[in-house]
Order: structure tokens, then sequence, then C-alpha cells
């Protein structure tokens, strides 16, 4: 695809010198096409993903909806033993078949959805409940061994959220007596620490590669624990563990924007001070929720985002020039 | 420097493909190139100052309300006129990006203080609505910055919502899903022209599309399946008389870019689109998602295909969750869809593969 654009030039480029010129409608719609617009080839690729995407996925939803469908007459061997079945016609096929890598991986995300409805089917026959948490234990760890080896990263994806659900789950269920902030800094440090090892098997390891989006909600997710956290602990003074998160949070957001500047990434650097000035803002109206404060709130938020917004530009500058 | 460099092969490569009369402002390129150097605005610095807008608007209006200062109205809608004033003031006057939070929440507390204001001294709603929108047409107009106008596209077309909701005429929503679609496509794809013509000000396209994007998808909402509005199944489909033609109008486009030429191919194609499209056509937000991930694909545009996607996926499992079928029928229909996509996957596999040995 890179060497079907000529000039390297972006979109940006083609508005500033079109504002400035008398540049043709004509040549910029050439322009356009040749160096920014979808070609014949990544349309082909684009259209060979969204298809075996569509299919696994409607195919797996139908076998999801054909089993929900109370099915009174199937006897219960022959319901697990249809799935037990499609599982692994799925699996050989992965296994043995000469399709492109990208497809098996797709494939064996499908079946990995489908030991789930394996393990709902179970449920629904030995009556366990549908949101208990050994069912998404049971699921998490029989898919274990298929997102190591395969090493998809939608599969790693839906691997964390199973983590992620059963620890929830069991939280409620089984250990009713955790407080909420010590169920959010579980799920904060669980998530912070996949995201190291992914940065220090990123620094170490040159033959791994994991995709932008992946690290970035993840790290996205982690946030989002610890700063609903915080705030539940700063409004409810009876929460265990706060100040384990707090210390926690504060090791964690510095060593997140230690590694920012050192690889020159802005996205922690955006979101960490974003987090804390959510939090001080909540820490400001628990101290009083006066009329006042809330208009103190106001400025702070605006002077704070834009002092950052500024601080991020800067810093944008500065790794521009230094390049 | 690199980027003088870069900006010569350009220049110079577009003199080449237009002749002598190509001519431009040296100058005014240079400059503009090392403002948007020292102003690069990423997607999360647009995201923070949207949201560090809005979470300050809320604690503002807060303030508003626990002080009690909303009991005089005609302070009220001076007030909202003063900031929003400021707002439009202070973007003409500082083209920063670092006070787009500022002029966001001024912005949008103004609008709010003039919306509230209004009401409370007993100007109709209608009024109101349609004095927004002609704030939000001024704002763009004389503001032409990113933020801002993005923010006076979301306005409008939500007054138009609140307007069509409000005067109990729920039908309206197809011509308003219909104008923005057809509004949508036609900026999607003459983005050249709008480019080239002087008259309109480029700067606008970005936001001005990325504000449309969401207005469709919010008006799309509407019409999903079941739909936000009771007025019954039945009407729900009339959409899909713009995003269903629109679709299989991009579809052609799309196949002469991947070049099939082959006569019995595109029969195949256009049967297997109308055979997917057909099912959908009770409700359109699905057609229409889909309208917006292919036209961002084509086009390049990554933000566009990420929203599109998502919401793809989401009036899809709306679709099938409000069925009143039984979930053995469902099952069945999705299975046999999904069967139908892996055809098209060894169709599209096997079909491509041959072109490109060509």
């Amino acid at each position: 695809m890179l060497n079907s654009r000529k000039q390297n030039m972006e979109r940006k480029d083609i508005e500033i010198i079109s504002r400035h010129s008398n540049w043709t409608e004509k040549g910029i719609d050439k322009v356009l096409k040749e160096e920014v617009y979808s070609d014949s080839k990544s349309w082909k690729g684009f259209l060979n993903l969204l298809f075996i995407s569509l299919g696994v996925g409607f195919t797996v939803s139908g076998i999801i909806f054909f089993f929900a469908y109370n099915w009174a007459d199937l006897h219960k061997f022959a319901k697990m033993g249809l799935i037990e079945s499609l599982i692994i016609l799925t699996t050989i096929a992965v296994l043995f078949s000469k399709l492109n890598l990208n497809v098996k991986n797709i494939i064996l995300t499908g079946t990995s959805v489908l030991v789930g409805v394996l393990i709902a089917v179970f449920g629904q026959i030995y009556q366990t409940g549908a949101n208990a948490y050994d069912f998404f234990l049971g699921w998490t760890l029989f898919i274990s061994l298929w997102v190591v080896i395969s090493n998809f990263p939608p599969l790693w994806m839906v691997f964390l959220i199973l983590v992620n659900t059963t620890f929830v789950l069991y939280s409620q269920q089984v250990a009713s007596d955790w407080s909420e902030v010590f169920v959010f800094s579980s799920l904060f440090l669980f998530n912070s620490l996949v995201l190291v090892i992914l940065h220090l098997l990123l620094k170490f390891r040159n033959d791994i590669k994991v995709p932008s989006w992946f690290t970035s909600i993840l790290g996205l997710a982690a946030i989002v624990f610890s700063t609903i956290g915080i705030i539940i602990g700063i409004f409810d003074n009876d929460q265990s563990s706060f100040l384990i998160l707090l210390l926690l949070s504060i090791v964690a957001y510095g060593a997140g924007l230690i590694y920012s500047f050192r690889t020159k990434s802005g996205f922690y650097l955006s979101i960490i001070p974003f987090s804390i000035i959510v939090i001080i803002s909540s820490l400001l109206i628990k101290i009083s929720e006066d009329a006042a404060m809330f208009f103190i709130v106001s400025i702070f938020i605006i002077a704070s985002v834009t002092l950052l917004i500024k601080g991020l530009l800067d810093i944008q500058k500065k790794w521009n020039n230094g390049k | 420097m690199e980027n003088d460099i870069n900006i010569r092969k350009n220049i110079e490569y577009i003199r080449e493909l237009e002749g002598n009369s190509f001519k431009f402002n040296e100058t005014e390129i240079e400059k503009e190139y090392a403002n948007s150097q020292k102003e690069k605005s990423s997607i999360a610095i647009k995201i923070l100052s949207v949201i560090g807008g809005f979470l300050a608007t809320l604690a503002f209006l807060g303030f508003l309300l626990i002080a009690g200062l909303h009991d005089s109205e005609v302070g009220l809608v001076i007030t909202g006129i003063g900031f929003t004033g400021v707002a439009i003031w202070s973007n003409v006057e500082y083209k920063k990006l670092i006070i787009d939070t500022l002029s966001v929440s001024a912005y949008a507390i103004g609008l709010c203080l003039i919306a509230s204001g209004l009401t409370a001294l007993d100007v109709g709603d209608h009024t109101v609505c349609i004095l927004l929108m002609l704030i939000s047409l001024l704002t763009i107009g004389i503001t032409k910055s990113y933020i801002l106008s993005f923010i006076s596209v979301l306005t409008i077309n939500g007054c138009f919502i609140y307007l069509i909701i409000d005067s109990d005429v729920h039908s309206l929503i197809h011509i308003y899903d219909a104008i923005l679609l057809v509004l949508l496509t036609y900026m999607f794809l003459n983005e050249a022209k709008l480019l080239a013509d002087k008259r309109l000000p480029s700067k606008l396209y970005n936001p001005i599309r990325i504000g449309l994007i969401i207005s469709l998808i919010i008006g799309l909402v509407f019409v999903g399946q079941r739909g936000i509005f009771d007025f019954g199944i039945k009407h729900i489909w009339v959409s899909s008389i713009i995003t269903i033609p629109l679709t299989i109008y991009l579809i052609s486009l799309i196949v002469k870019i991947i070049g099939i030429t082959n006569t019995k191919s595109l029969y195949l194609i256009y049967s297997f689109s109308i055979l997917f499209l057909i099912p959908t056509a009770i409700s359109p937000a699905i057609s229409g998602a889909l309208l917006i991930i292919l036209l961002s694909f084509l086009v390049n545009y990554k933000t566009g295909l990420v929203i599109g996607v998502i919401s793809f996926i989401y009036f899809i499992s709306q679709y099938y969750y409000d069925l009143n079928f039984t979930l053995l029928t469902k099952s069945i229909i999705l299975f046999v869809s999904g069967i139908v996509f892996l055809l098209f996957y060894v169709f599209t596999h096997k079909k491509l593969g041959q072109n490109e040995e060509v």
C-alpha cells in the first residue's frame, strides 16, 4: 500500500495548500485519491476482514440463540454433544487447514465464545444460574491456552474482560464483605500489572507486537478503576484499603508519567492528569457543597484542563523539535 | 528545515500536475504549516477540551442552582449573552487551542442560560430553539474554529430533534435523517470540490463532518428497530428509502475502485448486497451505520470508521434483541446470515485474489 503513495502527502497537507492556492477541484480530487483515499488493495483487505468477522460473529450468535432457546425435548447429552462437536470441528479447522493466520485467529475467537456457550448450557441443565462467577471462571480457564497460543489481540481482550468480569462477580456473590474500594483497587492493580508486563515485553522482546489500541484500552480501564475507587473512598469514610489504593495510584501514575516522557507518547500524559483533576474536583465538593464551591470547581476545571492542554502542546513541540 | 523541503516537494508535485496556471501564496502556506506544527492538535486534546468544558459547565450550573441566581430571568438571559459573546470573541481574538476549554464552557453555559432564562420568561420553546440555532449558525460563520463549530452543529441538530419531539410530529425524524444522510454523503464524496471552492471556508470541513456524523447517529437511534418513539414499527422502515439506495450507490463506487468489470461478478455482488440490505429495511439504522463505515473507509477517515463500527454493532444487536420472533427463529436467521457472510468471504477471497494476478 505504501509504494502506491507517490508523495506521502497527508490530508492536512492537501488542505493547507488548497487553502492558499488556486488548486483546481480536479487536481485536488486526483491527489486525494492517489495519496489519501483507500485504494483497491486496502478495500480488498477491508472487505475480507469485514466478511469473515461478520460471518463468524453472526454464526456464533446464531448458535448462542439456538441454545438459549430452552430445548425441552433435546437430551442433555445431545445439547452438550452438539456444542462440543462444533468446538472440536472449528479447532480442527484452525489446526489443520491452510487458511490465513488472521482468519484462523478469528475462528478461534469464535470458538472461545462457544466454550462460554457450552458452560452456559451446562449451567442451564444443572441449574447453576446464568451469571454465577464460576461460570466465567471456567470459561476464562478453558480458553487461556488458546489465548496464549494464538496471541491474537482481540482474543486477549476477550480474555481480560472475562478475568475482570469473573472477579467482579466473585466479589458480589462470594466475597460480599469486600469494600467497594478494595474491589476497584484490585481491578486497578490487575489491569495496571498487565499493562506494565506488556510494556516490559515490548521493550525487551523485539518479536512481540502489541497494537496501540490494546494498551490504550487497558490503560484507560485501569485509570477509570482507580479514579472511581478513589472518588468512592473520598465520599465514603468507612472504606477499607483506601490508603492502599491512594498509594498504589500515586506510584502507578508516577510511573505512567515517567514512561510517557521517556517514550514520547502523549496518551498517559493526557489521561493521568485528567484523572487527577476529576479526583481533586470531587475532593473539593466533599469539603463543601456550597454554591461558592461549585463555582470554584468550575473555575478549577477550566483552569486546570487549559493548563494541561498547554502543557501537552509545549511537550509536543519540544518532542517535534528534538527529532 | 525538513519541513520546508517537504512543502516545496509537495508544491512542486502539484505544479507538475496543474501546469503553469497554478498559483499559490508561499508565505501563507509556510505560515500555516508553522502554526500547525506549533499547535498540533491531537484527538486527545480535542476530547479533553470537550469533556473538560462539559464538566465545568455542569459545576457552574450547579453553582447557579444552589446560589438561587436563576431567580432573575432577565439577568439569566443577559449573563447568557455575555458568556456566549465572550466565547465567540475569545475564539476569534486568540486562535489558540489552549483557550478551547474556556470557550467551550463559556459557550455551553451561555446557551444554557439563554435557554433557561427565555423559557422562564414564557418565551415559547420553539422560539428558543430557533434562536439557539441562529446563534449556532452565527458562531460557525464568525469563529470558523474547530471546537465551537463542532458544538454548534450538535446544537443545531439537537434543536431540530427537540422541535420534532416537542411538536409531536415524530415521523419528521425521517426527513431529518434523510437530509443528514444526503448531506453527509455529499460531503464525503465531494471533499475536493468543497476544498477547492473558495467561497466556503475549508477549515469548517472537518468539524462539520464529525458533527454531522454524530448528529446522524443520534437520529438513527430513533429509527433503530423498536425505536425510542412509540409510533409503531410500521413507519420505521421509511428511512430505508434513503439509506439503502445510498448504500447501493456507494457499493457501485467501491466496485469501480476495486476494478471489478466482469458482468457475472457484478450481478452476484449487487444481488448479495440487496439480499443483505432488504431484511435490514425494517431497521434503517443498520444500513445508515453501514453507510458511515463505507464512506469513512472510502476516504480513509479513521474516527468516522470507529464511530461507524461501534454504532453498527449496537444497531445490529438492538435489531435482533427487539425482533418479535422466538429465539429459535432468530437463531436460524442469524446462523444463515453468518453462513452467507462466510460465503461472501470465500467469494471475495477467491475473486479478488484472481483479480490481483491479472
